[in-house]
């Protein structure tokens, strides 16, 4: 198969004069399109992963995650929970940047610190604030101490990539935003907003060459064109494919699908803090009784979807109840239950819904207010976009219906429950004195199967409540070009160190 | 001519000091930037100490006169999300805006004018009912059909253009088609009106009566008096061109102001929006007076006092 | 063309001055102006029929469709259309949901009229009420509202109709509002121009003369002057709004997405565009039908209304 690199043939075209580079194994391109742009490349100062996606290939964490989710060493060499509010990291050695600076514990301090910085206005600081000081002990050992116990404190560690103390203190962030200079198995090479960064193998990456010498990210927002990118083979890797298109890159020639259950939920809220019949736990099971997850999956997502199991996290999150299954779909039970709370003939409610930020959204909120209208309860649905979506939820101005997704990046069952159902935080629309001091207990044992324990009581509990209608678990679907090897991951990232050109073209 | 011009000048600023105003009230009607910016599950203290940090704690109008201050010496501020000066973002979207416009602009009066003179001149002639066939449906396919059904057939059935993306000219042909279309129909139709219109003018009588031949007729006398209300719509399409941008530029990747400005106001990045509407509108207010003065060009007839 | 030249302000004006002075001429070919009729009637019947066509479905929706458009069978999502593989019993096919794309486009049209109708009428009402009292009253009045219509000539569409939006919240009601508020400007610079003109007309300024009130004025001698150029001008822009509403449901403003209009269908559709045309083709046709049929009937109205057309005077 010919792949015709358009791209590669009309963008400016990188330096070809570089001798080492034919020596040194790494070859060949790939093209990512993603749909919107990384809008800085400081990786310390933004919340969003089509920008993560960039970054990873700049930068190191001390703490990554494999393919399957687990949590693996990267720069740091080994961590111990000292005593319940310390934390304590052993760094890798011999780690240099792009720039030749050597990586050491004033690295990871100058990074954290300047995350903790509210002047410096990160939007991660909220992911950190429980730390209190990082503190020195030796060029490569560096002590994290906390204001509470922190047990998903290694998880936050994923995501906090490293940056250059000297580099980035010398010439400052807004210079690091645009010329990054990291660890990582990338070097930057340029950047042309909207349109595409480019990247080059950095030869002395400590986890070895990446085999693939060139990435480059494009910006293609309408995803009718990202999908004739790839079928064109102007790119290799595209990101949210709609599941009626996935059968089509499937079956097409020199197109594949690579798909992963990600760490997302779905699922429609429902506010039970005002007064109104989702108040009562038998409406609240009568909604998750009317609503056929299986036929959305099977009919909207094309079976691009797993049901939660009744229960707000999924089976990658620690604390995970394996022993619950999903409401099934029995519209006269919900009926009955219904009658039983005092609504024979159903009742009116309105729904919330945001457009386009998650898979199939505004199709899966149209399919639950369809099934709800056959139980009788009318719903009036109301589709936003995204921002004016976020502001809603910020201002607790959500409807009593609201379809939402939850990423819980930690892999930890807190992430999820403490937002959502401890009594005064920002998510919380069911309250309960005994959930909340469940919550509590469990969010400080730093013992991980007590911890496991706990969290599994309290999953019964929220099964039997039904505080949220529980849809699905979003599967992410990633269009490949067949002339690479690559495999989704379940944390939405995109790892091009992961990714190898096919040797037969 | 000067004092017309120095009328003019101040009438601009007038307009982008108004369309500054509406800006910042919109934004600030609009939502809060801070909560766009912070992860979901930011705590409420914490969004709080990040609010007084950026200086979205102070009163409306405070905000304000700073902002206009601060524009007055060309600094709109910095993008939050971006973290560079929110003009250099905007002046680095220009030459891939200006190059789908003018080429849009350009398209759209290579086949308009022609086809509006021709339909006019032969009325009811085979060519005059395909012109205006082409008028009506170019007029009313919504520009993010045609851009998709475009890529579709050339890109994804024929393989002759790129589906997307900015490189060389031939990325331009099909984003610059889309967003011509609206505009080549609605010059074409005005070309046509506005020929019939001179045509049938007594003055043009008195050229036909003279013996001028009906091309001399048409080149010499009609064309130039039809060109000024052509010229002037010309100018007010470019905002209809730089609005209808957006959708273009989503479709096909374009990577120009329109969507720097929509992404700007989902994000509720202040600076960045002010910046791109400002410049959006100074581009327009010039063009605008720019068509004015050609009247002066093609009509040496027309004094301005 | 009244529309196009008073779009154009002060030269415009001057130019139509000037074209006075030429003298009379009957040379101008009477075959010629029989043809333009021809085709004129023609178009206008072409354009009466496909508004007809659209009206009948409107107004006899529930009696002409199949099914329930609101009717989500999820079993039977994404047929065909009858004649490329599907069942008579959806002839134009299902969507994603598994609504009859049918009856969804012959309920779309009372939705779509709708949206164009009403935003029109916000927009054509505000524009000429705006325009009269800039053409007929002057002064600072004038100014302030010809500076507001600059103002909103410069400022970008679509983030105007977003912040709208945002403030009002989605719905039918508020596409509507926002449609209306924003094609007012083409109405007042046309009724504006076209005040000042009659301004300096005889009858004006014989009224004026007698003492009429300037209110009275306004309304009984220059309101039912200019009334044809605002009939043309909501022709054209019934079409405009109909696309734009399209346009603001593809950036995600539109109405709750199980109403059925010609808009969201089409902009929900686009995605299936390559696998399962149909959801979005019959929609795109739809709205070109109508637009095709209202701009023609527009243009014959144009050509009707506007004596210079005809006559040539």
């Amino acid at each position: 198969m010919i792949v015709i690199l358009i791209v590669a043939a009309c963008g400016p075209a990188p330096s070809e004069s570089s001798p080492a580079s034919a020596e040194l194994g790494s070859e060949g391109e790939i093209v990512i399109a993603q749909g919107v742009d990384a809008t800085t490349l400081d990786p310390n100062m933004h919340a969003e992963t089509p920008t993560s996606n960039v970054n990873v290939q700049i930068y190191d964490s001390l703490l990554m995650r494999d393919a399957e989710g687990e949590l693996q060493l990267s720069l740091a060499e080994s961590y111990e929970n000292i005593d319940d509010h310390t934390w304590e990291f052993r760094l890798r050695r011999g780690v240099t940047f792009h720039n030749g600076e050597r990586f050491d514990a004033k690295s990871v301090k100058f990074t954290l610190d300047r995350i903790l910085d509210p002047d410096n206005q990160s939007p991660q600081y909220s992911h950190i604030s429980a730390i209190s000081e990082v503190e020195i002990v030796d060029d490569y050992t560096i002590r994290m101490h906390t204001r509470d116990p922190f047990p998903t404190l290694p998880s936050q560690m994923v995501a906090r990539q490293m940056v250059p103390a000297g580099y980035t203190g010398e010439h400052g962030g807004e210079h690091l935003a645009r010329n990054p200079i990291g660890t990582g198995p990338y070097r930057f090479v340029s950047w042309t907003p909207d349109e595409e960064i480019r990247l080059r193998a950095n030869e002395e990456y400590w986890r070895g060459m990446p085999t693939i010498r060139d990435v480059v990210f494009r910006v293609v927002p309408e995803t009718s064109t990202r999908i004739a990118e790839l079928q064109t083979g102007s790119v290799d890797i595209i990101v949210n494919v709609p599941p009626h298109q996935a059968e089509t890159l499937e079956a097409g020639e020199g197109t594949a699908i690579s798909r992963a259950p990600s760490s997302r939920a779905i699922f429609v809220g429902m506010v039970t803090t005002e007064p109104g019949p989702l108040t009562d736990r038998r409406v609240r099971q009568a909604l998750n009784y009317g609503v056929d997850v299986d036929s959305i999956i099977e009919n909207v997502l094309m079976g691009n979807g797993v049901p939660l199991a009744g229960q707000p996290v999924v089976d990658m999150h620690h604390g995970f109840s394996g022993s619950l299954d999903p409401y099934p779909h029995d519209p006269s039970r919900a009926r009955e239950l219904l009658a039983d709370a005092g609504h024979p003939g159903g009742f009116s409610i309105a729904m919330d819904s945001p457009s386009g930020r998650y898979l199939m959204d505004r199709e899966t909120a149209q399919a639950v207010a369809g099934q709800l209208e056959a139980i009788d309860v009318e719903v009036a649905l109301n589709v936003q976009e995204w921002g004016v979506y976020v502001d809603k939820i910020m201002s607790r101005q959500l409807t009593e219906l609201f379809l939402i997704g939850w990423g819980n990046a930690t892999f930890d069952a807190d992430a999820t429950m403490y937002p959502w159902f401890r009594s005064g935080q920002q998510f919380c629309y069911f309250e309960d004195d005994a959930l909340d001091a469940a919550l509590d207990l469990a969010r400080e044992t730093m013992d991980m199967d007590v911890r496991q324990d706990r969290y599994i009581e309290i999953m019964q509990l929220l099964h039997e409540e039904a505080p949220w209608i529980f849809l699905h678990q979003q599967m992410d679907i990633y269009g490949i070009s067949d002339r690479i090897e690559w495999n989704a991951r379940p944390d939405e990232l995109i790892h091009a160190y992961e990714a190898r050109l096919r040797a037969d073209d | 001519m000067t004092s017309y011009v120095a009328r003019r000048g101040m009438h601009a600023m007038l307009i982008l000091l108004g369309v500054s105003l509406v800006t910042f009230l919109l934004m600030h009607l609009t939502g809060d930037p801070v909560t766009l910016f912070m992860p979901l599950d930011a705590s409420p203290e914490d969004i709080a100490v990040m609010r007084s940090a950026m200086g979205f704690d102070r009163p409306i109008m405070v905000q304000y006169l700073h902002f206009v201050g601060d524009a007055l010496r060309g600094d709109f501020g910095q993008s939050l999300r971006h973290r560079q000066p929110a003009l250099s973002l905007v002046v680095g979207r220009l030459p891939a805006t200006m190059q789908l416009t003018v080429l849009a602009l350009l398209l759209a009066v290579v086949a308009a004018v022609p086809l509006g003179v021709v339909s006019a001149a032969r009325r009811g002639s085979g060519v005059s009912f395909a012109a205006s066939l082409l008028g009506l449906l170019g007029q009313s396919m919504p520009v993010f059909w045609l851009g998709i059904v475009l890529i579709l057939l050339f890109s994804v059935n024929l393989r002759w253009l790129p589906a997307s993306g900015r490189g060389s000219i031939v990325h331009l042909i099909m984003p610059a088609v889309t967003i011509g279309t609206y505009s080549m129909a609605m010059l074409m139709r005005l070309m046509r009106a506005t020929m019939m219109d001179v045509l049938s003018q007594d003055y043009i009588r008195t050229a036909r009566a003279k013996g001028i031949s009906e091309r001399g007729v048409i080149f010499k006398h009609a064309m130039r008096n039809a060109a000024i209300p052509v010229i002037t719509v010309m100018g007010l399409q470019l905002g209809t061109l730089l609005g209808g941008a957006v959708i273009t530029e989503t479709v096909f990747a374009w990577p120009g102001l329109g969507r720097l400005l929509i992404q700007g106001f989902h994000n509720r990045d202040m600076a960045v929006v002010q910046a791109a509407v400002f410049v959006m509108a100074l581009m327009i207010v010039v063009a605008n007076l720019l068509a004015d003065l050609t009247y002066v060009l093609c009509d040496p007839r027309v004094r301005y006092g | 063309m009244n529309r196009l030249r008073s779009l154009l302000g002060p030269a415009s004006d001057r130019l139509r001055a000037k074209r006075k002075f030429v003298d009379a001429d009957a040379l101008w070919s009477s075959s010629r102006r029989t043809r333009v009729r021809i085709w004129g009637d023609w178009g206008a019947m072409v354009g009466m029929f496909l508004v007809a066509v659209v009206v009948f479905a409107a107004l006899f929706a529930p009696l002409v469709a199949p099914h329930d458009p609101y009717e989500q069978v999820l079993s039977r999502s994404l047929r065909p259309p009858w004649w490329a593989g599907g069942t008579a019993d959806h002839p134009l096919g299902t969507d994603h949901l598994g609504r009859d794309v049918l009856s969804r486009v012959i309920f779309g049209s009372r939705i779509s009229l709708m949206v164009g109708v009403a935003a029109v009428l916000i927009s054509g009402s505000a524009g000429t009420i705006l325009g009269l009292l800039a053409g007929s009253l002057g002064g600072p009045i004038e100014s302030i509202i010809m500076r507001l219509a600059d103002v909103q000539l410069a400022f970008p569409f679509i983030l105007l109709a977003t912040a709208v939006m945002f403030v009002l919240g989605s719905g039918l009601a508020n596409v509507i509002i926002v449609l209306g508020i924003t094609g007012w400007v083409v109405y007042g610079r046309v009724v504006r121009a076209e005040a000042m003109q009659l301004r300096e007309k005889n009858f004006v300024e014989a009224a004026v003369a007698v003492g009429c009130t300037p209110g009275r004025i306004i309304v009984r001698h220059i309101l039912p002057n200019i009334v044809s150029s605002i009939t043309v001008i909501a022709t054209l822009e019934v079409a405009r709004v109909i696309i734009a509403e399209a346009a603001l449901t593809f950036l995600g403003l539109g109405v709750d997405p199980r109403i059925p209009t010609w808009g969201s269908m089409l902009a929900d559709g686009r995605q299936y565009l390559a696998g399962h045309p149909w959801i979005a083709t019959f929609p795109g046709l739809a709205i070109m039908i109508t637009v095709l049929g209202i701009n023609l009937l527009g243009d014959w109205l144009r050509d009707t209304l506007d004596p210079r057309m005809i006559n040539g005077q």
